[in-house]
């Protein structure tokens, strides 16, 4: 019997049936309830902002090897993922163009420039992400939804209020589109499951994180304070689906476990002493930094070479098996606690420092635009309609405006010598206007001072100068008038040339006040 | 003893296909070829030339050397020629050519039985020696050899390989059905060389039969147990059996007997009882033809030097609407692909596998860039890193190959290979950097000299 060339080959000759499609698909399907639940709490904009991430990834990636001339590799499916993973990072308002804009960055420049799947350096999506909030800082931010509150659950946190949990772990609070952490955390243990995803990595992290916010968070042990903290700030999906990027993670168990304690450790640092509610992506992409350094310094010995197994053959009795933390997460964590106690010990005594300083600056601008005050006090109606207020937007008619402080203004005799309101308003042209405003008991404004003012120079911050701030003195009304091009009458202000935002923005914030002072200082007397 | 070995994974078994087909004795007519290597170590020397007439189970070379082996004429007829003819590697090799009369004359009488206990240890090494036995679970190292291990009394496990973790394969299984008795003779005979060691003999909870067969064959007897371990390949490797029966590793330069432990596989063992105790010499042993491609799948009694070809046609050739398209000698795992189906069965073929589909095409289809998922480090029976490996051999850096990752202790099972989502071909890349580094050595050795 005579048969043709046979395929000859090297074993062996049958193969597990997981291809690198199949966990791609996995993992796209296992974000799918994030998905949804996102999509179903912020409405069909989320839906366009995935759309436009997933799509744009894989055009990206197709165009990239057709142009590079190199096989085509979309069909894997790694483009969906890291596609996906960016747009539940996302606001759900984000304009189309910055999911589009991060695809391309994640797949061609983090992805493909460095030689595709397997080669890149740091976790695409997230690298994306970071690259966009520097980039586009205030849209990728700004997540109000329905012209509802802008403040996302953490910054709410880190400003010292209570959150409610249980609206965060559904996924109903503000935030990225994949923000429902029961969606998460199911998609997240079922990958774990499946054993696609390494379950030395994502408990590392939340543990680290953990330890590190109940020990520094200052609230003690309390479950609340960090179930809070784990359900905000993108933790759920950092550890689940960000971390365990099998490129970006260390090869070893142990190293695995060194880089998740890392990451949890870093984000907690983050989180309690750094500004920005985004901190966790900026965690996760340092440690992707360590992880080369990581897995040449964690080699796993084969078994035959282990210390035990070498003693044991020269004829050394077994040991039994006793469980031991691997020395270098005992060095890390220690170096973690010093690094924390001191970075506490020195927030602590700087603390009140900060605090006075803070109050004395306070009470210097109020000063001046109350110059008979002596001392400010505040009466328990006002501070509770202040606390009432909290994060809220004041009134209808001013934009996006915050009642910051207000005071009671006392000349040396105990006779109320005026009032001060400190306004925020966030429709300045380049960020936020906060001024505070000095009115005497029967209406007049005394002065103005700003206290945040970041506009262009030489057109919005102009507002600073005198020529602006003294239109405001003396008026006694209830509400000014912006006008463009002079004729002001008693209640006009003349809007400086070329800095109509910032000039609308400020007489917004000095009507908000006025507003506060005759319905609520002046009423709750 | 643990309950089985660090990782390995769990191929389709196909065991169905042949495990219901008892053994046969198949007889070819036509032509036989003895290759002069079917073993490790150096090539045996042909004593016979051409038309000498020659009988089954005459010694037709001998071996050369310490580790070497006898080839055994498993035919009657007379020596057509001595020349090179194509062989299961697919390279030309020196071979011994008969031309059978289709009488199988026996050179002696093999049914004659002494009994164990008139004869030396020195007397059993010298029959297994000249009974021409090596290895049949598949490497074909010389048993003679490994039965002589520097420091006998330190040898505390024999352990029978029954583990036939290998998918398709049932050869194994349907010999511990039947000679159950004979296997435990040939282990007692092995525990008459080191008294000190216990018999284990290991097999694969898939081979309910054959364990009940073995149990029931070593009853009574004090020095050996049947020790059940779950099927997960490679679990009939040696290194395996011996982590999880000693529950000691050893390094790529250490022998098993260095650590107290000498596997032989079931065959093997039944050849050394029949060399023993009826010096019957090695010339046909047990092998599985099985696959999706064949007709009718089956285990035999093969003669050493019978054609594949024909065993092949014997089973009904390949089934009728199906292409051949991969004929490996051995399983799917450990087993290599055919070029033809003209060469002979030798010594250490356990099995003929044809397969209807090539799993390499397929996963050549479906490759991509590593994923560095790690599932190659968790399924590798050895500890070591095939991630890392694979890339420091892509970067010809031999000396991280070796020394940081330890390369060179890969035993080929090709777990990682058949594991890998990414279908990287990491096996193949191992087999080749090793043999790189071996001949490197071996280069820097002779420029020394």
């Amino acid at each position: 019997m005579s048969q043709g060339m046979l395929n000859i080959s090297s074993g062996p000759h049958v193969r597990d049936k997981w291809t690198t499609r199949f966990i791609m698909t996995v993992v796209s399907l296992s974000l799918l309830p994030t998905a949804i639940v996102g999509v179903a709490v912020n409405g069909m904009h989320a839906l366009f902002v995935l759309l436009a991430s997933v799509i744009s990834a894989v055009v990206s990636e197709y165009l990239f090897d057709k142009i590079a001339h190199k096989p085509n590799t979309v069909k894997d499916g790694s483009a969906v993922v890291t596609g996906l993973m960016l747009g539940l990072t996302l606001s759900p308002k984000a304009p189309l163009a910055l999911p589009i804009i991060g695809s391309m960055f994640a797949i061609i420049v983090v992805k493909c420039l460095f030689g595709g799947i397997g080669r890149n350096f740091i976790n695409p999506a997230l690298a994306a992400r970071c690259f966009l909030l520097i980039s586009f800082g205030r849209l990728m931010t700004d997540y109000a939804v329905d012209g509802a509150t802008g403040a996302t659950p953490v910054a709410t946190l880190l400003a010292g209020k209570a959150v409610n949990v249980t609206r965060m772990f559904f996924g109903l609070d503000g935030g990225v589109i994949g923000s429902s952490i029961i969606a998460i955390a199911i998609g997240g243990l079922i990958l774990w499951a499946m054993d696609i995803i390494h379950g030395e990595i994502w408990f590392s992290v939340l543990f680290g994180f953990s330890a590190f916010i109940l020990l520094f968070g200052g609230q003690g042990f309390d479950i609340n304070f960090l179930l809070a903290h784990l359900c905000g700030g993108g933790v759920m999906l950092g550890a689940f689906y960000m971390a365990t990027d099998y490129t970006t993670s260390p090869v070893s168990k142990k190293g695995q476990a060194v880089y998740g304690l890392l990451i949890g450790i870093l984000g907690g640092v983050f989180r309690l002493f750094g500004s920005s509610a985004d901190s966790f992506s900026y965690s996760i992409i340092i440690v992707n930094l360590l992880t080369p350094l990581i897995d040449m310094y964690i080699i796993p010995k084969p078994y035959a070479y282990r210390k035990e197994m070498i003693a044991f053959r020269n004829g050394e009795p077994r040991k039994e098996k006793s469980f031991s933390i691997p020395r270098p997460v005992v060095a890390l964590g220690v170096i973690a606690l010093l690094a924390g106690l001191s970075l506490s010990g020195v927030y602590t005594m700087t603390k009140d420092a900060i605090e006075e300083q803070r109050k004395a600056a306070n009470t210097a601008s109020y000063k001046a635009v109350c110059p008979d005050a002596e001392s400010f006090t505040v009466t328990d109606a006002v501070k509770s309609k202040l606390e009432e207020l909290g994060e809220e937007v004041y009134g209808t008619a001013f934009g996006r405006v915050y009642i910051r402080d207000a005071v009671i203004g006392v000349n040396a005799a105990g006779e109320t010598a005026g009032y001060v309101v400190s306004v925020t308003s966030a429709e300045g042209n380049d960020g936020n206007i906060t001024l505070s405003l000095g009115v005497s008991p029967d209406g007049e404004i005394l002065g103005i001072s700003f206290t945040e003012l970041n506009e262009t120079p030489g057109m919005g911050m102009r507002c600073g100068d005198p020529e602006f701030i003294d239109q405001f003195i003396g008026k006694n009304v209830k509400k000014l008038t912006l006008v463009k091009g002079g004729g002001a009458g008693d209640d006009g202000i003349d809007a400086i040339s070329g800095a109509t935002i910032t000039s609308d923005a400020a007489v917004d914030a000095v009507n908000a006040g006025l507003d506060f002072f005759w319905n609520v200082m002046k009423e709750a007397e | 003893m643990r309950d089985t070995f660090l990782g390995g994974v769990h191929p389709l078994e196909k065991k169905e296909l042949s495990r219901s087909f008892p053994l046969k004795a198949f007889e070819t007519k036509g032509d036989m070829i003895f290759p002069l290597s079917m073993h490790i170590g150096k090539p045996a020397k042909a004593i016979v030339k051409k038309n000498d007439p020659v009988l089954a189970g005459q010694v037709i070379a001998e071996a050369d050397g310490f580790v070497s082996a006898n080839i055994i004429c498993s035919c009657s007829g007379k020596v057509k020629a001595v020349e090179k003819r194509r062989t299961l590697a697919g390279t030309l090799q020196m071979c011994i050519v008969v031309e059978n009369d289709g009488q199988f004359t026996e050179a002696a009488d093999y049914s004659v039985r002494e009994e164990l206990a008139s004869l030396s240890n020195q007397e059993i090494l010298d029959r297994i020696k000249a009974a021409g036995i090596v290895g049949l679970g598949g490497a074909g190292f010389p048993t003679h050899v490994k039965l002589m291990p520097k420091d006998p009394s330190k040898i505390r496990y024999i352990i029978a390989n029954g583990a036939e973790c290998e998918p398709y394969l049932t050869c194994n299984d349907r010999m511990m059905r039947c000679y159950g008795k004979e296997i435990v003779e040939g282990l007692e005979i092995i525990l008459r060389l080191f008294p000190s060691a216990h018999g284990v003999i290991a097999i694969e909870d898939n081979k309910p039969e054959a364990i009940e067969a073995m149990k029931r064959a070593c009853e009574g007897k004090a020095n050996m147990e049947v020790k059940v371990f779950p099927t997960k390949y490679p679990q009939g490797g040696e290194r395996s059996l011996i982590q999880a029966i000693a529950e000691v590793d050893f390094p790529g330069n250490m022998l098993p007997a260095d650590v107290g432990c000498i596997v032989d596989n079931v065959g093997t063992i039944y050849a050394i009882q029949q060399a023993v105790l009826y010096r019957h010499p090695l010339f046909s042993h047990v092998l599985t033809v099985t696959g999706e491609a064949v007709n009718q799948p089956g285990n035999f009694f093969v003669r050493d030097g019978t054609m594949i070809s024909e065993l092949v046609e014997a089973c009904g050739g390949i089934r009728e609407g199906v292409t051949l398209k991969k004929a490996l000698a051995g399983g799917p795992m450990m087993g290599f692909a055919l070029s033809s189906l003209d060469c002979p069965v030798q010594k250490t073929t356990n099995g003929i596998t044809l397969l209807d589909e090539d799993g390499v095409e397929l996963a050549e289809k479906q490759a991509t860039g590593c994923l560095h998922c790690g599932r190659c480090t968790t399924v590798c029976p050895n500890g070591l890193l095939p991630q890392l490996m694979y890339e420091a051999a892509e970067a010809h850096d031999y000396d991280r190959y070796e020394k940081r990752l330890y390369g060179m202790d890969c035993v080929a099972c090709g777990c990682c290979t058949y594991i890998c989502p990414a279908k990287r071909p990491l096996t193949q890349m191992f087999k080749q950097t090793k043999a790189e580094i071996l001949a490197i050595r071996r280069m820097q050795a002779g420029g020394r000299k």
